[in-house]
């Protein structure tokens, strides 16, 4: 099953997971957004007419820390430095990154974001192709629906279409997304990744 | 007029000109003077190896005692240099060999050094005296076994941040029992253990060791050892500062320390546990000089410690600091002249500490001597930076870098064009600047405008327009080197500006928009410039004209375009067209 980022309804969707119909049910709850079927990059063009929403743009984080991810240079710190860096890293134990992955029960909880929790439900979202990558919040997040909106509006200079969106999960496995119910997913998802699709 | 006074006068009076400004002005005066000028020239510098060659350098100075080359551009150091790209030191040490047999220094920064030219070194200057290789690279320990082994008054080895291929610590025990003369050792850069009972051995039949920089693989337990053994020790790098917490490694350490009543600089520190400082509070009063920026200390061990340094002069440390422990050195260290802060965790975007332009603010305001600041942070606003600068108009080397490119003033959103607009106005003595954040031309034409001691700037994510470049070309009197990466400057400026360039020692520009057409037309009508493209990707010509190159590196040069170019380097002169033809033939 491939979870295709259009909007609109793939013959291959899998039972029971029609993106179309949570689509209509999303349209009552989020009437400022996507109202019609669409593919992907029209809905770019949309997207990008359209003001951004406050909520949206406090996603916007960008994270380097993956060696592929970075602009050559940038910082400007010497090899020694950066040496130092992964030192840091490996020593305080775990990527902060993973460390903001425990999903409690509830954390979905229509998108409320509780002061104490904000922090506790990023996931780190790479393009394949795009240099940098970002974070996004999935406590905000209570479909499939939502969130591939939010990553569409994310890397939002990209004209893309046909990417697929694909998860690690706590055992270190790469799989598709939109296999399982959302609570699982969120439970499990370590970070995203969009690969083109024919990968 | 010239013959009235004898030369050996003039010899004896010239000897106390020691700067080169003052040399080279006597030498301009006339003939004989030039000539007597030259031949007691003892000390060179060549800051751009590639603007002269070996033979013109022994051409006008016959006796020469210390040469200091440096090679590779300074955005080699963030890997903007493609491997390969040049900046070797054998073929300048094969003609010195021969022409000055009594070389006793020789300094580098980002050269590629061998093992063939260590070897060279060690055997060809039978006085030979200080080699320091700052960020180079090529060699391996074997190369350092050489110069232990036969430079026999060997005084001062220092291999700063060099890349060594560590294949073993033995070279040190090629330090002969009779050589008693090192001053100043500086292994920091290395991996692998060297012996101790060797290195033991060396620094205690060296009175006159004055440097000491340990490299990691020191344990904290076996530093006692050498403080002992060298207690008139000015300078010195612990090696890693971590062990079991025990309470005899502690005193042991705090008992050495007591004894060096010469200590004024600190670095190392590597992997530091926190309870092991407060070993050092009894020469902390006399520091002046404290790199703790591989130290992940943190606060309040950190600020703790650095606050007992009443008499700081020069302080490099990690972010971990945060504004408040910034507040506190601003109260407790009035002598700090040079303040370096850099990220301990630079690829995260958000930052792990509460760093923020607030920390370089309190030091701006309590520290009148601060001239020189480098700090990395997540935030900056044009009122801040207003305040450091009126705050701090002694102010000679700034820089500044705001993590996220093109981040504007967080307060306003504005881009932070005024802010830095009011250093360079404010702080007229300044002679370095590097800028980050939201920047438009507006910043470049103040910059122009005000700056007229600038030697140095780094520009990376800035400006809108070739109006920007030209405003720097055009107004910066005394630039010398301009480092600039991913900014829409292109070819009417640097083509406007051509002339300028043969003021400079050297224009670097990456990821901008300079045409290749443009680079051959300056290459072919400055024959007094090397202009070199790289381009990794394929022949500058494969594309049309108008395709903008990848990299372009332009000096002044009078020894001609390079000899040793790797495939990726261009040389634009008034070959270049047929030479391309002919490549791709």
């Amino acid at each position: 099953m491939n979870l295709q980022l259009e909007l609109a309804l793939s013959s291959n969707l899998d039972e029971g997971f029609d993106l179309n119909d949570r689509n209509e049910e999303r349209q009552e709850e989020n009437s400022r957004l996507m109202k019609r079927k669409r593919s992907f990059d029209e809905t770019f063009e949309e997207i990008k007419s359209v003001q951004v929403p406050q909520t949206l743009s406090l996603l916007d984080h960008i994270d380097l820390c993956d060696e592929e991810d970075r602009v050559v240079g940038w910082p400007p710190i010497n090899s020694w430095r950066k040496k130092i860096c992964h030192h840091h890293q490996n020593r305080r134990g775990r990527n902060t990154i993973m460390n903001y992955v425990t999903v409690e029960n509830g954390g979905r909880d229509g998108g409320e974001r509780s002061g104490g929790r904000s922090n506790f439900t990023y996931v780190k979202v790479k393009m394949e192709g795009v240099g940098i990558a970002r974070k996004v919040d999935l406590s905000r997040h209570h479909s499939y629906q939502t969130l591939i909106e939010t990553l569409m509006a994310m890397f939002d200079n990209e004209k893309v279409q046909g990417y697929k969106l694909t998860y690690q999960d706590k055992e270190g496995d790469w799989l598709l997304a939109g296999d399982m119910p959302w609570e699982t997913f969120i439970n499990s998802v370590q970070r995203l990744k969009l690969l083109r699709n024919g990968h | 007029m010239a013959q009235s006074f004898p030369e050996d006068v003039l010899v004896h009076v010239f000897s106390f000109l020691n700067c080169d400004k003052d040399r080279n002005a006597v030498s301009l005066v006339c003939k004989s003077w030039y000539d007597i000028e030259r031949s007691s020239r003892r000390r060179i510098f060549i800051g751009n190896c590639y603007a002269v060659s070996p033979e013109i350098l022994i051409r006008r100075f016959p006796d020469v005692r210390a040469v200091e080359l440096k090679g590779k551009p300074h955005f080699a150091d963030f890997n903007l240099v493609p491997e390969g790209w040049g900046g070797y030191v054998y073929p300048w040490v094969v003609s010195m060999a021969r022409a000055y047999p009594w070389l006793e220094e020789i300094k580098l920064k980002r050269m590629v050094v061998t093992d063939e030219s260590l070897e060279l070194i060690s055997k060809s200057f039978k006085n030979f005296k200080v080699l320091v290789l700052l960020s180079c690279e090529g060699f391996t320990t074997d190369g350092l076994a050489y110069i232990a082994a036969n430079c026999r008054n060997l005084r001062e080895l220092d291999l700063g941040e060099s890349e060594v291929e560590d294949l073993s610590g033995h070279w040190l025990s090629h330090f002969p029992d009779n050589c008693t003369s090192l001053v100043s050792l500086n292994i920091s850069c290395l991996v692998s253990e060297v012996s101790f009972s060797a290195l033991e051995r060396l620094v205690a039949r060296s009175p006159n060791l004055k440097t000491l920089r340990l490299n990691r693989a020191v344990p904290l337990e076996k530093l006692p050892n050498l403080l002992y053994c060298a207690p008139q020790l000015v300078e010195l790098g612990t090696g890693v500062y971590f062990a079991e917490i025990q309470s005899d490694i502690f005193s042991n350490l705090a008992e050495a320390f007591l004894g060096c009543k010469q200590l004024k600089g600190l670095s190392g520190f590597w992997d530091v546990v926190p309870a092991y400082l407060p070993a050092m509070y009894s020469v902390c009063s006399r520091i002046t000089s404290l790199n703790l920026s591989y130290a992940t200390a943190q606060n309040p061990d950190l600020v703790h410690f650095v606050s007992q340094c009443s008499n700081l002069q020069r302080l490099w440390v990690l972010d971990y600091i945060e504004d408040t422990g910034l507040e506190a050195l601003a109260a407790s260290c009035k002598d700090l002249q040079e303040l370096r802060v850099f990220p301990s965790d630079p690829y995260d975007a958000e930052g792990n500490v509460t760093l923020t332009e607030q920390g370089l603010v309190a030091v701006s305001e309590g520290c009148p001597k601060l001239q020189s600041v480098l700090y990395f942070c997540r935030q900056m606003s044009n009122a801040a930076l207003v305040t450091i600068a009126r705050n701090r108009p002694n102010m000679i080397r700034f820089r500044l870098c705001i993590i996220e490119p093109r981040a504007p003033d967080y307060l306003t959103l504005e881009p932070l064009d005024t802010g830095f607009g009011a250093i360079v106005e404010n702080c007229k003595e300044l002679r370095r600047l590097s800028m980050s954040g939201l920047l438009t031309d507006r910043v470049f034409e103040y910059i122009g405008t005000h700056a007229k001691k600038l030697e140095m700037l780094s520009i990376a994510f800035a400006g809108n327009s070739d109006l920007g470049l030209h405003h720097v070309l055009s107004g910066c009197e005394s630039l010398r080197k301009l480092e600039i990466r991913d900014c829409p400057f292109g070819d009417k400026a640097l083509l406007a500006n051509a002339t300028k360039l043969e003021t400079m020692r050297s224009l670097w520009m990456s990821s901008c928009s300079v045409s290749f057409g443009a680079c051959k037309l300056l290459g072919q009508k400055m024959p007094r410039l090397n202009v070199e493209v790289i381009n990794e990707r394929g022949p500058p010509d494969s594309g049309p004209e108008s395709c903008p190159v990848e990299k372009l590196y332009v000096y002044r040069t009078i020894a001609g375009p390079r000899v040793d170019m790797p495939g990726f380097v261009w040389t634009m002169d008034e070959h270049v067209s047929s030479r391309l033809s002919r490549a791709t033939e």
